[in-house]
């Protein structure tokens, strides 16, 4: 529990969550720390990604409640909440095209406008996370998992989102790149990252673990 | 120049014709015979039935019983176009129903009104063939966006969520899935477009020179009526799209999965 003292920036108040008829998370309560780093485990279907997931507003929780920075999570609220989260999947679909243009083309929504000269610094984080710049030339198709998931990170930094929801994002890493990735996160004291692994080794990364109870399947 | 009044018993020795299919269906035994002849009764009954309530329709010529056709025709076409795309009726209905009554009302009113120059916009020799023909070819475009798009969004769900998480907004995720879907509409009818005259005489042309009018006047009526179809093609597919997607999106902007069949 995040200590009382310190801003909240997730709240998540006994969730409960069902799919197709079988109860996947039950009175699930979790508070994040701003800046703070909180890893969920769990066995895989216990429930990891589905919080996630909810956290974005993709689904549905049947009880319970979600704020985000004080503010409950509600049809209304959703779409600023989107602007401030980022999240990474295990096997990210970022659409097709190439590299430069899949980075480029969140800048274009209107939300992000104002964040275009952020992307002058594209340079420095290829660096940053061992990419060589020749891949913002490539098609996103032909990038191995551990690319994509570099390139998603790159893009949502780029986008200054300041919540980052990570879905085993290290799987598809080696261990230079994976502790490029930890590194990162952890010189930025301002970024907040809830992360969901199941592999013991990738614990590492955040400065709590959270161990989710298996109720039955789920993502 | 006038067309040949087909008599009765003309139009009964045109059935002998039938002697070719049904005898090649019989000597091959092919297991067709019976959808055969129930197909050819059907299109006997149905065109008897339509043909006397068109006399009827030409005959009084006014607003209600020409608008009623019009009306009816678009009804057929809004269900046909659900039941292909495999969506669910009860949403889709009606806004397809005022995307096709757009589609096809404006360029008819147009053609009507503007080209043709008749006070009488209502004119059953103009809005009845007219209006059937862009309604014909709104309903494979139709069948063909409307699809499209809504496969696309159910497929590619995970990248219309992550365009969602980078902040986009409805219309903005929805933009590409929508060009793709009107590209794919509009394409055969362009390709129709461009080899017209060429590979075949079209219906209308055909239509036109049967009824004894000079090749000219047939091709400028074609040239009308090929214009007036992709425009309502345009008009229905892009508006039908539009009004569907405000019932089929939850509040949290993500596609609802209750809007298909299967």
């Amino acid at each position: 529990m995040a200590n009382s003292n310190t801003k909240v920036i997730i709240d998540i108040k006994d969730l409960s969550i069902s799919f197709a008829g079988q109860k996947i998370i039950e009175a699930f309560s979790l508070q994040v720390a701003y800046g703070e780093k909180v890893t969920i485990t769990g066995r895989s279907g216990a429930g990891k990604s589905t919080i996630l997931r909810c956290l974005q507003g993709f689904m549905q929780p049947e009880a319970g409640s979600i704020h985000i920075a004080g503010k409950p999570l509600t049809p209304d609220t959703v779409w600023a909440m989107r602007a401030s989260l980022a999240y990474v999947a295990q096997e990210p679909d970022l659409g097709t095209g190439g590299v430069r243009e899949i980075i480029e083309r969140p800048f274009n929504y209107r939300a992000n406008h104002s964040l275009k000269a952020n992307l002058s610094r594209l340079p420095e984080y290829f660096e940053i996370f061992n990419l060589p710049l020749d891949l913002l030339d490539k098609e996103i198709a032909l990038l191995s998992g551990g690319e994509k998931q570099r390139v998603a990170l790159i893009c949502a930094i780029l986008l200054d989102r300041h919540i980052f929801l990570l879905d085993e994002v290290a799987s598809a890493l080696d261990q230079t790149n994976y502790q490029a990735v930890a590194k990162y996160f952890f010189s930025r004291r301002d970024l907040t990252v809830l992360s969901v692994f199941h592999e013991p080794a990738k614990y590492d990364f955040s400065d709590r673990v959270v161990e989710l109870p298996y109720y039955s399947r789920g993502g | 120049m006038n067309i040949t009044e087909i008599s009765l018993g003309g139009l009964a020795s045109a059935y002998l014709l039938l002697i070719f299919p049904l005898g090649i269906i019989l000597w091959n035994r092919l297991p067709i015979l019976g959808q055969t002849l129930l197909a050819i009764v059907r299109m006997t009954l149905q065109l008897l039935l339509v043909g006397f309530y068109l006399q009827l329709v030409f005959r009084q010529n006014n607003y209600w019983l020409t608008g009623a056709w019009l009306l009816i025709m678009i009804g057929v076409a809004d269900l046909s176009i659900i039941r292909g795309c495999g969506l669910k009726m009860a949403r889709f209905t009606g806004p397809l129903f005022v995307a096709l009554l757009a589609g096809a009302g404006l360029p008819l009113l147009f053609l009507v009104g503007l080209v043709l120059k008749k006070t009488f916009l209502m004119e059953a020799q103009y809005v009845i063939p007219i209006g059937g023909m862009i309604l014909g070819n709104c309903l494979r475009a139709n069948i063909i966006g409307i699809r499209n798009f809504y496969e696309s969004l159910r497929k590619n769900q995970k990248s219309f969520q992550h365009m969602l998480g980078q902040g986009a907004s409805l219309p903005e995720v929805v933009r590409p899935f929508l060009r793709d879907a009107c590209q794919a509409a509009l394409g055969p009818t362009i390709a129709t477009i461009a080899t017209i005259g060429l590979v075949a005489l079209p219906g209308m042309m055909t239509g036109v020179i049967l009824g004894g009018a000079n090749p000219m006047t047939a091709i400028k009526y074609q040239i009308m009526i090929m214009i007036a179809i992709f425009s309502g093609t345009a008009i229905t597919v892009m508006l039908a799209i539009k009004l569907t997607m405000k019932s089929s999106f939850t509040a949290w902007g993500v596609l609802d999965h209750r809007i298909f069949k299967v």
